[in-house]
C-alpha cells in the first residue's frame, strides 16, 4: 500500500487550486501562504514547491505581484494578487472540482 | 545576514544561471525575505532554516523545471536549462537501460540453460552416450560429465542471480526517472 504516493499526487494536482482559492480573498505573501497551507497536512507543501509554483502562476498571468516595505525592521515582502484571468481560471477549476466531488459521492453509493 | 545563509543563497543563485538576471534577482530577493522572516517571526536558527528549505540545488531546479515547461519560445538560455535538467538523466539512460536490460535477459537465460545442458550431459553419460555438443571446458581442460551437473547448477545459479540483479537495477532506474518526470509533469499546464 502506498498511500503517501497517492497523497502527494493529490497535493500536486490540487495545490494551485488551493493557492488561488486562498489568494482570491486578499493579497498574500509567500510566508503567509506556506503558513496557511501548513494548517492542513494534505496540502502542506515545501518552499521548493510553493515558490516556483507561484512564479509559474505569475507567468501565466493568473496572479500579479508587488513588493511592499514592511515595518519593524522586517524585510520587504512580495505580495500576490489574483488577476481577472486568474478568477476565470479559478471558476473553471471550481466547476471541475464540483464534478469530481459529485462523481465520488455517487461512486461511494452512500 | 548570517554567513551560512548568504552562502545558501549564493548556491541557489549559481544554479539559476540559465534564467535572465532580472528574474534571478527577484527570486533571490524573495527567498531572502522569506529566510529573514523565518528567523524573526519563527525564531529559527540559520541551521534550522537551511534544513527546512532543503537542498539549494533542488530548489533552483524546481524554478528551472518550471521555466522549461512553460515557455515555448526558443532561447539559448532555455536550451542550456533543458540540457542541465535532462543532461544527467538522458545521458545515463543511454547507457544504463540498454546495458543492464541486455545483461538481465542474457544472464537469466544462460542461468536457466546451463543446468539444463549439464543435466543432458550427465544423463547422456549415464545411459552411455557422450552428447557431443555439450561440454564444460575451462581452457583445454574438460570436466568429467557427471561433475558437470553440479558445476552447471552452481554456475547457473550465479548467472541467474547476476541477471536478477541487473534487472533490479533497471527497475530502480526507471522508477527514479519516472518519479522525476512526474514531478516535472506537475508543472505542465
Amino acid at each position: 500500500m502506498n498511500i503517501d504516493d497517492w497523497k502527494s499526487q493529490i497535493k500536486r494536482g490540487t495545490l494551485e487550486y488551493c493557492i488561488l482559492l486562498l489568494i482570491k480573498h486578499r493579497s498574500y505573501y509567500g510566508y503567509e501562504i506556506i503558513e496557511e497551507l501548513s494548517k492542513y497536512p494534505i496540502i502542506t507543501a515545501k518552499e521548493s514547491t510553493i515558490y516556483p509554483l507561484l512564479r509559474r502562476l505569475l507567468k501565466e498571468e493568473y496572479l500579479t505581484s508587488f513588493w511592499q516595505e514592511s515595518t519593524e525592521g522586517l524585510p520587504p515582502r512580495k505580495y500576490y494578487t489574483i488577476t481577472e484571468k486568474g478568477s476565470v481560471y479559478l471558476e473553471c477549476m471550481s466547476n471541475e472540482w464540483e464534478n469530481l466531488v459529485n462523481a465520488i459521492t455517487i461512486l461511494k453509493g452512500e | 545576514m548570517d554567513n551560512l545563509l548568504e552562502n545558501y543563497l549564493s548556491v541557489i543563485e549559481k544554479n539559476l544561471k540559465p534564467l535572465p538576471i532580472s528574474e534571478r534577482v527577484d527570486i533571490i530577493k524573495e527567498i531572502k525575505s522569506y529566510i529573514i522572516e523565518l528567523g524573526k517571526q519563527d525564531g529559527l536558527s540559520p541551521e534550522e532554516i537551511i534544513e527546512k528549505l532543503g537542498d539549494p540545488k533542488e530548489l533552483a531546479k524546481e524554478y528551472l523545471g518550471n521555466m522549461i515547461c512553460n515557455d515555448s519560445s526558443f532561447k539559448w538560455s532555455k536550451m542550456r536549462a533543458v540540457l542541465a535538467f535532462y543532461g544527467t538523466t538522458g545521458l545515463s539512460g543511454m547507457f544504463v537501460l540498454p546495458i543492464f536490460t541486455v545483461m538481465a535477459g542474457g544472464f537469466m537465460f544462460c542461468g536457466i540453460i546451463a543446468p539444463i545442458a549439464g543435466l543432458i550431459k550427465a544423463g547422456g553419460y549415464l545411459i552411455g552416450i557422450d552428447v557431443p555438443f555439450v561440454s564444460f571446458k575451462i581452457g583445454s581442460y574438460s570436466l568429467h560429465p557427471l561433475l558437470q551437473l553440479p558445476a552447471t547448477l552452481g554456475l547457473g545459479a550465479l548467472l541467474y542471480w547476476a541477471g536478477k540483479g541487473s534487472w533490479k537495477i533497471v527497475l530502480k532506474y526507471v522508477n527514479t526517472i519516472s518519479n522525476k518526470k512526474r514531478k516535472l509533469d506537475a508543472y505542465i499546464p
